[in-house]
């Protein structure tokens, strides 16, 4: 059976967007991975740094933004001091936005309780500079203030000062993090990255090279309901299953119209 | 000496970053930490040689007036309006580069991604039959996880996220770990074959 | 309504035209994104990169040790006159090299030995077995030297079974990935430009 390709897209359409209008509440379970990244934060002592790098373009904003969103208002919430830089040039606009925006939720002040740091293209020598010095990595801060001068950057050197990195991606950057940083330096590593990417570093996460993983926007639903926030990840999680269980009903009626045809053909 | 100066130079310092990872001195670590600048900073020239080689193209298909050369203007004057405003108004919070950024970049490219939602769809309809044993396993392994990383797969049935799960912890996380095995051994070779000069095709032709 | 959203709904409505047939207004779009995206990173390189990293300690604080990488990178731009262009593989070269050295010991300890030695551990369960076979076979499958027949043909077809369920896992989730950012776009459209939903 022969379906033009135009009403598979508008069956999509639909099936996405009926679930946005009319919510259903389908009740959403927090798995293994994403509750490690959320015990890895949690386990922190108030004023302990964590480097969250924004590791990722401007295409993959609807996976990020929320698990950014839900990790970022964790570790405000916690009071923990946060750093932030940009591993790919679109990650350093949103990461400052992301950033600025929800320590604004909760009254940061910036250079006291966060910084971002701007951005740098050779993630190997980036990643591997901060196990040095971080002010010789980072001069100075997105906004051109020198890192020796805040009062945050200024007490931090390298890895020894940062309590857990965090790599939001939509590509294979976690590994040099986990290459560089963690095998290098003995730096924990937790990672959020975009669904397309999450089957890639299981193995890691069953060796504990990172603490944890985060996948996708089910993964930030996942964290929304740990911190007890929800947001734009729990928000799309009808229109997801309903969108899952319409390509698998058309993989079904692909299949069976294969296979009748076969016997047709016989 | 147009080839050998290079190939040197490549011998030298990645001989001199496989040594220091052993030799923890000072003087070493002198050396690693500016060898590390130097490979930030020449980086980004090499970023920025492709960013003149898109204007040095879109330029010359415009002033030939090439066919389509008026999409081609519109990419330059996306990218100068970028580089004018970036440089002149600032990239902060409320910057006329942060909207155009904000406003055309973004939505844009995150739509262009989205696109592939509607093409994935209709080629699982078409594509995605199990016709040998590797397909129909292909097929159940993506269909459980479909299933069982959603919210509804709970509601079909309290055992499909579960075995979502085993699936991606072990047979899955297995399987990729052997990969990943495979490339670590092909890294390590190919690595090798650069710094001895085996493996010169960065070099190009000539 | 605020300019910046109906902009933003505009273009998202040309590339979704796409879908329909390829048309001038897809077209139009897709050489307006990646010019500005052009443009974007040469902003964001040259401020954030180039001027505090080379600039700022050659300059203001007079490190003269920084006239070699900003020589080398220089170096980069010789590419453009083909008689000279040779001169450009010494910058490459040097990045190439450090990249490859400093990337041996690292693979070594995180990708080859923790891996080996995570699969190690959990031998004795079920599940353990499970890991340990996949990654036998997996690593059979990836053999190349020797035929895949007799003796060795049988775990290597395992292995492309257990390789078929990491694929398929990986499929599962690249479709969650396109649904989500769809959901993304569907969300800006439905909620931001039309208001239907919150």
């Amino acid at each position: 059976m022969k379906i033009d390709r135009r009403i598979i897209f508008v069956l999509i359409a639909i099936s996405v967007a009926i679930p946005l209008i009319f919510k259903i509440g389908l009740p959403n379970k927090v798995t293994k991975e994403v509750k490690m990244v959320y015990d890895s934060i949690e386990e922190l002592e108030q004023g302990e740094v964590v480097l969250v790098s924004f590791d990722h373009e401007a295409s993959s904003l609807p996976e990020i933004k929320p698990m950014a969103q839900a990790i970022l208002r964790h570790c405000f919430s916690k009071n923990l001091k946060v750093v932030s830089f940009a591993l790919l040039a679109e990650g350093t606009a949103i990461g400052d936005e992301i950033l600025r925006n929800v320590a604004n939720e909760y009254d940061r002040k910036y250079g006291r309780d966060y910084v971002f740091l701007g951005f740098r293209p050779q993630y190997t020598a980036a990643i591997l500079g901060l196990g040095e010095d971080l002010h010789r990595v980072f001069p100075e801060d997105y906004k051109g203030i020198s890192t020796s001068k805040l009062n945050l950057t200024k007490e931090i050197k390298n890895y020894e000062d940062i309590s857990l990195v965090v790599s939001l991606a939509d590509g294979d950057l976690p590994t040099y993090w986990i290459n560089y940083a963690e095998a290098r330096y003995n730096q924990r590593v937790a990672i959020a990255v975009t669904a397309v990417m999450a089957t890639t570093y299981y193995p890691y996460l069953s060796s504990k090279q990172i603490t944890g993983l985060v996948g996708g926007l089910k993964g930030a639903a996942e964290y929304e309901i740990l911190i007890n926030k929800p947001g734009m990840g729990s928000k799309g999680m009808d229109a997801q299953s309903v969108a899952h269980v319409v390509i698998l009903l058309l993989v079904v009626l692909g299949n069976v119209s294969y296979f009748l045809s076969g016997k047709l053909r016989k | 000496m147009r080839r050998q100066l290079p190939i040197i130079v490549c011998f030298g310092f990645g001989a001199f970053m496989l040594i220091q990872f052993f030799i923890p001195k000072r003087s070493f670590i002198f050396a690693y930490e500016n060898v590390l600048d130097w490979m930030q900073i020449i980086y980004v020239f090499t970023l920025l040689v492709g960013v003149a080689n898109y204007i040095k193209i879109n330029s010359k298909k415009v002033s030939d007036k090439a066919k389509g050369w008026g999409y081609n203007l519109i990419a330059l004057l996306g990218l100068f309006s970028m580089v004018i405003l970036g440089f002149a108004k600032g990239t902060d919070q409320g910057s006329p580069f942060l909207w155009m950024f904000n406003n055309l970049q973004v939505p844009m490219q995150s739509t262009m991604f989205s696109l592939l939602a509607f093409f994935v769809a209709s080629a699982a309809y078409r594509g995605f039959r199990a016709r040998t044993k590797e397909a129909t396993i292909l097929l159940l392994s993506a269909g459980i996880v479909m299933l069982g990383r959603v919210p509804i797969g709970e509601m079909i049935h309290s055992s499909v996220p579960d075995l979502a799960n085993w699936i991606l912890n072990f047979p899955s996380m297995a399987a990729r770990r052997g990969i990943l095995i495979g490339i670590g051994l092909g890294t390590i070779s190919t690595s090798l074959r650069i710094i001895l000069g085996i493996e010169r095709t960065y070099l190009g032709r000539e | 309504m605020d300019i910046g959203i109906l902009t933003s709904a505009l273009l998202t409505l040309f590339i979704f035209s796409f879908l329909y047939k390829d048309n001038p207004f897809y077209k139009f779009a897709e050489h307006l994104l990646v010019g500005i995206s052009v443009g974007y990173f040469l902003v964001i390189a040259i401020n954030t990169t180039v001027l505090p990293t080379l600039f700022l300690p050659l300059f203001k604080e007079g490190n003269l040790l920084y006239i070699i990488p900003g020589i080398l990178g220089f170096f980069m731009f010789l590419r453009f006159f083909p008689k000279i262009s040779w001169v450009s593989r010494i910058s490459l070269a040097l990045i190439i090299g450090a990249g490859a050295g400093v990337s041996i010991p690292a693979v070594i300890e995180a990708q080859i030995m923790a891996q080996m030695k995570a699969s190690m551990l959990k031998f004795t369960s079920f599940d353990g077995i499970v890991v340990m076979t996949a990654l036998c076979t997996t690593l059979i499958y990836f053999f190349f030297s020797k035929k895949h027949t007799g003796w060795f043909g049988a775990p290597a077809k395992v292995g492309t079974w257990f390789l078929m369920v990491f694929f398929g896992a990986t499929f599962g989730y690249t479709v969650m990935s396109r649904i989500s950012l769809l959901i993304g776009r569907l969300q800006f459209l439905l909620g931001d430009f039309l208001h239907i939903i919150d």
